[in-house]
């Protein structure tokens, strides 16, 4: 089968300010992810996992530079047009962001936000996609989803607006889903539900997965393959029962000693 | 911090460029005198003299009464400058020491400023101003700078305020105050220095108000007056002529709008410098 | 709400005590009176002087008339304009509305083009686009309006006869004419006045626009309508620009003030008979009442501007979850 994503030689630089040399965040990866695939991106704080998946988006803010080649879905995403990638987004590859609440914006109504996913790509009937948005916010397991829709984020719990950025992201059934820290801003029975979800709407439209966290709990329930990455370099690459059992990469071994020491504290932000 | 923003705006071409055109503009100002090929004043020939187009003689032409306009753009820089500046120390100096008052005392002084600053910031500046040197007739130059400084330590008070309020409640004033330290010392020692960016962004942006004011006041026929010049009031000579004699008109406008523009962009560069904003993330 | 709109009433009221009080006592250290002129001369008996001076209240001590004086202000009574030959009331009556023309129009229009600006220069943030605007909005902040009134006027009315240099209609005929040719008359000379206020208010908003919109293109939100596949002119109109509209609006009114100031200058300018231009001809005539009138319309237009503003900022705040998640 061909690949869905192949990731060649990536290098991502944070531009120094007036001379001083570019700091490297992300350093030579490569990788590929097949359609449905499940991988988990393994890292601690700060080893570049949002980098990588702001990359492949195209979203890296403008102070950042990546080099090398990210082929998705036929295109090449690093010299595609902004035209080009834009269509992508949000229909053929989605995200869900780690902090719900700064993620989602604040002055605008759930329904209105969800809906805007289907207006943005070819939806002009704007009573279909505010139908379309309630269905998906039901189906991510919004409880009331017809009254919580008219209402603004704030009004919501942490779950419930993770719920929403769920459903944004799903809306339109990508082809891949990236997903960073999910759930790391939630208790933990929400995020055992939030995880359940995303399995779910997996299995139904055969997406594809890419699920970032510092967890490895989280990445070992969920991913069949998991990636570790360390100070900006891929250092394991290995299907995640192998992960566990005989990690090989001095850093992987230290995460996998975290988990089995007990669940890691609630940690907010990369 | 305050070194680090300093060193950011020695380094901002901006800032840079807006110093030097204030300096230089300071400079026309203060050396007026000696630089002015004519006497400001004197009328060599109101007949023959008149309304000159600018030439190598009168670089900026002359002005209906034979004067050279631009001995009197220089002469007035020395009086609109002078006045601006004169302003402008005035009311941040007021603005500062009131601010702090009240952010320092709190209790009834602080309700008492904070009430002021909230009813004053309501009036029309310009036309109060107007109003009250309409009524006394004309004023001395002096009079002016105390009437349009004090009448503009509202702004400089109110972030003074604030921002001392909040030093107030950081850990090295309270760890100070633990340390005995005397309320005026930790004003001189710790707050002033603190604030020092923000008073001096204040500065910038009151000398971009000031300078207008004064040239408006001028115009109008309240400000300064003849044969004293003034930027305002070599408008105000040359506005009946505006469609022959334009330089009469033009040189004093770029002026005004060159130094505010200067005074703006400095206050700009160090907000910048100071608070990060528009910094790229 | 209802407690800020009563602070802020008790605020005007103080305003306008403050400002009726001083403009009072500043009368008494002026010198002559709106009689000064035509009675003052040698050829007018003193009997006359006094019986005019006693039929205006003028003959009495300082005190007693400041306690009329403040009676009838508070009644609602502004006094006699003697320089116009009618009640205060009148004037302002006859003045008011053409200023809050003048200056409404200049507001939303100046309010519009400034956010347009904003939107531009965040869109092309850093590009050419971007830097003349940014020098262009500069320079329209720091040339004061009445300089700009000025060329506007020469160039724009004196010179190539597009706008009328001055006045509110055309004289003698319009009265005549049907009221869609009044309309444009007066749209054709409000242009210049209301063009240049505009451009003022513009250049300013577009500052303050501007920086809004930047800080607010780096908060997360951001990043997920663009996620979602969003062109960049829909992340900006319909999820920076809401978000960062608020504090601009307050900011408007606090500027507000200024603007009349503003408006005053380029009302004499371009003759246009509002409220700026009758406080002109009254501190000239030294009619005193009339004086105090019209600052304290000034100061009650830009009070009452800002609390409307200060509504509007306030509805339109981000709403951010406050407790705990």
């Amino acid at each position: 089968m061909s690949p869905l994503l192949a990731i060649c030689g990536l290098s991502v630089d944070a531009a120094g300010a007036r001379g001083t040399p570019s700091t490297p965040i992300l350093r030579d990866i490569s990788f590929g992810m097949r359609p449905g695939e499940t991988v988990g991106l393994l890292g601690a704080s700060g080893s570049g996992k949002t980098s990588l998946a702001l990359a492949v988006l195209g979203l890296l803010p403008p102070a950042l530079r990546a080099h090398g080649a990210i082929h998705f879905d036929g295109h090449e995403m690093l010299s595609a047009s902004r035209g080009a990638r834009r269509t992508l987004r949000g229909r053929r590859v989605a995200m869900v962001f780690q902090e719900p609440l700064s993620a989602l914006n604040p002055r605008m109504r759930i329904g209105a936000q969800v809906a805007e996913v289907a207006l943005a790509h070819g939806e002009h009937n704007t009573q279909r996609a505010a139908r379309t948005a309630l269905d998906m916010l039901a189906r991510a397991g919004l409880t009331d989803a017809e009254d919580q829709a008219r209402r603004l984020p704030h009004e919501l719990s942490g779950g419930e607006r993770q719920r929403v950025l769920l459903a944004m992201a799903m809306l339109l059934a990508p082809a891949l889903l990236i997903a960073d820290e999910p759930t790391s801003s939630l208790d933990v029975t929400v995020q055992a539900q939030v995880l359940a979800l995303l399995r779910a709407e997996q299995r139904q439209h055969g997406m594809a997965l890419l699920l970032v966290s510092h967890d490895l709990s989280v990445i070992a329930t969920t991913c069949e393959r998991t990636l570790v990455l360390h100070d900006g370099r891929l250092v394991e690459d290995v299907p995640t029962r192998q992960l566990i059992v005989a990690p090989e990469h001095p850093q992987a071994r230290a995460l996998v000693a975290a988990v089995r020491r007990g669940p890691p504290p609630l940690e907010h932000g990369t | 911090m305050t070194t680090g923003a300093w060193h950011h705006l020695r380094n901002d071409a901006g800032a840079r460029a807006a110093a030097a055109v204030l300096a230089a503009a300071a400079a026309c100002a203060v050396l007026a005198p000696a630089l002015a090929p004519y006497d400001p004043t004197i009328q060599p020939d109101p007949v023959a003299l008149r309304l000159l187009a600018p030439s190598w003689q009168h670089p900026l032409g002359t002005d209906p009464f034979s004067r050279d306009v631009f001995s009197r753009m220089l002469h007035g820089a020395r009086v609109s400058l002078g006045v601006a500046a004169g302003a402008m120390l005035l009311s941040v100096t007021l603005g500062t020491a009131l601010g702090a008052l009240a952010a320092v005392m709190g209790g009834w002084v602080d309700t008492a400023v904070a009430s002021l600053v909230d009813v004053l910031i309501a009036m029309p500046r310009l036309l109060v101003v107007i109003a009250l040197v309409a009524t006394f007739g004309t004023l001395s130059p002096w009079w002016l700078v105390v009437l349009i400084g004090g009448s503009g330590w509202l702004t400089t008070a109110r972030i003074v305020r604030a921002e001392f309020r909040d030093h107030l409640q950081r850990e090295y004033v309270v760890a100070a105050v633990a340390l005995g330290a005397s309320r005026w010392r930790i004003i001189r020692r710790h707050l002033l220095p603190a604030v020092a960016p923000q008073i001096a962004i204040t500065a910038a942006l009151a000398l971009a108000a000031v300078i207008p004011l004064e040239a408006a006041l001028s115009f109008v026929g309240f400000g300064i007056q003849p044969p004293l010049p003034s930027w305002g009031n070599i408008i105000l000579d040359g506005v009946d002529y505006l469609t022959s004699a334009w330089w009469m008109v033009v040189f004093p406008v770029g002026a005004v709008t060159i130094t505010v523009g200067s005074a703006l962009v400095l206050a700009d560069r160090m907000r910048v410098a100071v608070g990060g904003e528009e910094h790229e993330p | 709400m209802a407690r800020r709109l009563l602070r802020r009433f008790l605020h005007t009221a103080v305003i306008c005590a403050v400002v009726a009080t001083s403009v009072f006592v500043l009368m008494q250290f002026a010198p002559g009176d709106p009689f000064a002129t035509a009675l003052d001369g040698p050829d007018v008996p003193p009997s006359v002087r006094a019986e005019w001076r006693a039929r205006y209240g003028l003959d009495l001590p300082p005190t007693e008339r400041f306690v009329r004086w403040g009676i009838a202000l508070a009644r609602g009574q502004l006094g006699y304009a003697a320089s116009r030959r009618q009640p205060v009331v009148d004037v302002v009556a006859d003045a008011l509305p053409r200023t809050l023309l003048l200056v409404g129009t200049a507001l939303l229009l100046g309010f519009a083009a400034g956010v347009w600006i904003a939107l531009l220069q965040t869109r092309h943030h850093r590009r050419w686009q971007d830097r003349v605007l940014g020098a262009c909005t500069l320079v329209g902040v720091a040339v004061p309006e009445f300089l700009l009134a000025l060329v506007a006027m020469t160039w724009l009315g004196a010179r190539w006869h597009i706008f009328p240099v001055a006045g509110i209609g055309s004289l003698g005929d319009a009265a005549g004419w049907p009221l869609w040719e009044r309309m444009i008359d007066l749209a054709w000379h409000l242009a210049l006045p209301a063009g240049v206020l505009a451009l003022a208010v513009a250049s300013r908003v577009a500052r303050h626009q501007r920086a809004a919109l930047l800080g607010v293109m780096r908060e997360d939100f951001i990043r997920t309508a663009r996620a979602k596949g969003l062109g960049e002119w829909d992340v900006l109109r319909r999820h920076a620009l809401p978000n960062a509209i608020g504090p601009v609006i307050a900011l408007l009114g606090l500027a507000l003030p200024s603007l009349v100031g503003g408006a005053v200058l380029v009302e004499r300018i371009f003759g246009w008979p509002g409220m700026g231009q009758t406080l002109f001809d009254a501190l000239l005539a030294r009619d005193y009442p009339l004086v105090v009138a019209a600052v304290l319309v000034a100061t009650l237009l830009a009070v009452v501007a800002r609390t409307v503003t200060d509504a509007i900022a306030n509805a339109v705040a981000p709403r951010r979850a406050t407790g705990a998640m």
